[in-house]
């Protein structure tokens, strides 16, 4: 049977719409991660299932030619939409996203998120929760770009990028949070609170990937 | 990108913004000393800012002790901190250690007087007008330091 042009259209649409997509998601990330303290994320949490959606609609058709290959008749991709009212909303749509979402309202979050920062120091607390997650909304174009960089474009493209992600996480990120480990640990000494966790959390920042293989040791 | 990003607020947080709290330590510490309150948490606080840079690296030759891959890595990490702590900061304090033996078995800050401790008041007055000097003379110990460091 053959799919009506407009069905085939409107799933063009959708696909179209999957990078867009993963930078609201992003963006929602990027709030997740604040609520959830700024520099920790809760296992199951909303940080956890933003991320994972982003990986999941940049690597759809990836991901969809995983069932292809299970014997799933799935319609073609990248024919392109025909139809000009549904192509003028995917433009309408993508330009949403670029001009408004991330060349407006993103700057705009982070810089609340800044504000957030100086408060929360007013108080006593600590700034950092804040300025991560503003870091982490002002980068969400290059994240994206280097996720897609992560696509190995297989079927397991999508599990292939979750390691890419821990790989970049533990080989790249975690360093450099030990240098603010480093931080936290000599302002807690000034002021006479715990600062031995922050030491061994630097050690442990430093060997993530040696962890993960003692756990996997252990294992046997 | 994200990794530039909490880069740059890591060099920030250590490279500049702790270098300058160092003096807000001393300052403190001068203040504390002039009280006859404990100090010396402070004056190390005034130093450790001095070294963030030095710390980060120390931690990370711990850690680079073995393989990235290696499961014992963490351990032996661990391990260089303790071997670290035991044979090259513990003599050091040591030796810290057996001047302060010196200083007070002369009596100083103690029993330089019967009544005031003038001596102390001297000392704060005169780190309190340099305090300036203090800081560069720290930081001029940690710079040289690091071209001992191999």
């Amino acid at each position: 049977m053959t799919i009506p042009q407009l069905l085939n259209d409107l799933l063009q649409l959708l696909f179209d719409m999957a990078v867009p997509a993963a930078m609201c998601t992003m963006v929602l990330a990027g709030l997740a991660l604040r609520q959830e303290s700024g520099v920790n994320f809760e296992i199951g949490g909303r940080f956890q299932r933003w991320m994972l959606w982003s990986v999941i609609l940049l690597t759809l058709p990836q991901f969809l030619s995983w069932f292809a290959a299970q014997g799933i008749t799935l319609p073609p991709q990248g024919a392109g939409i025909s139809g000009p009212w549904l192509r003028s909303m995917e433009t309408s749509f993508t330009s949403f996203i670029s001009d408004v979402v991330l060349a407006k309202l993103v700057p705009v979050l982070a810089a609340f998120f800044v504000l957030k920062a100086a408060l929360d120091a007013a108080q006593g607390w600590s700034p950092l929760g804040s300025i991560v997650a503003a870091i982490f909304l002002l980068s969400i174009s290059g994240s994206v770009r280097l996720m897609q960089g992560f696509n190995s474009g297989g079927e397991f493209a999508t599990t292939d990028m979750l390691v890419s992600l821990w790989n970049y996480l533990a080989g790249t990120i975690l360093p450099e949070a030990a240098g603010l480990a480093v931080v936290g640990a000599v302002i807690n000494y000034s002021r006479k609170k715990p600062f031995m966790p922050l030491v061994f959390s630097a050690l442990a920042f430093l060997s993530v990937t040696a962890l993960w293989k003692l756990v996997q040791a252990m294992v046997g | 990108m994200f990794e530039n990003g909490l880069l740059n607020l890591t060099n920030w947080a250590g490279n500049v913004i702790m270098p300058t709290l160092a003096g807000l330590f001393f300052a403190a510490a001068i203040y504390q000393f002039s009280k006859a309150h404990p100090y010396s948490h402070l004056s190390w606080a005034g130093f450790a800012a001095l070294m963030c840079s030095g710390l980060l690296r120390a931690l990370e030759a711990f850690a680079q002790q073995a393989g990235p891959n290696d499961p014992d890595r963490y351990w032996i990490s661990i391990l260089t901190l303790v071997n670290w702590v035991g044979n090259v900061m513990l003599p050091l304090y040591g030796v810290i250690q057996v001047v302060m033996m010196v200083l007070h078995s002369a009596g100083v800050l103690e029993r330089m007087t019967i009544g005031d401790a003038w001596v102390r008041n001297l000392v704060a007055a005169m780190m309190c007008f340099g305090l300036s000097g203090l800081l560069r003379l720290a930081e001029f110990w940690i710079q040289n330091g690091t071209t001992g460091v191999r």
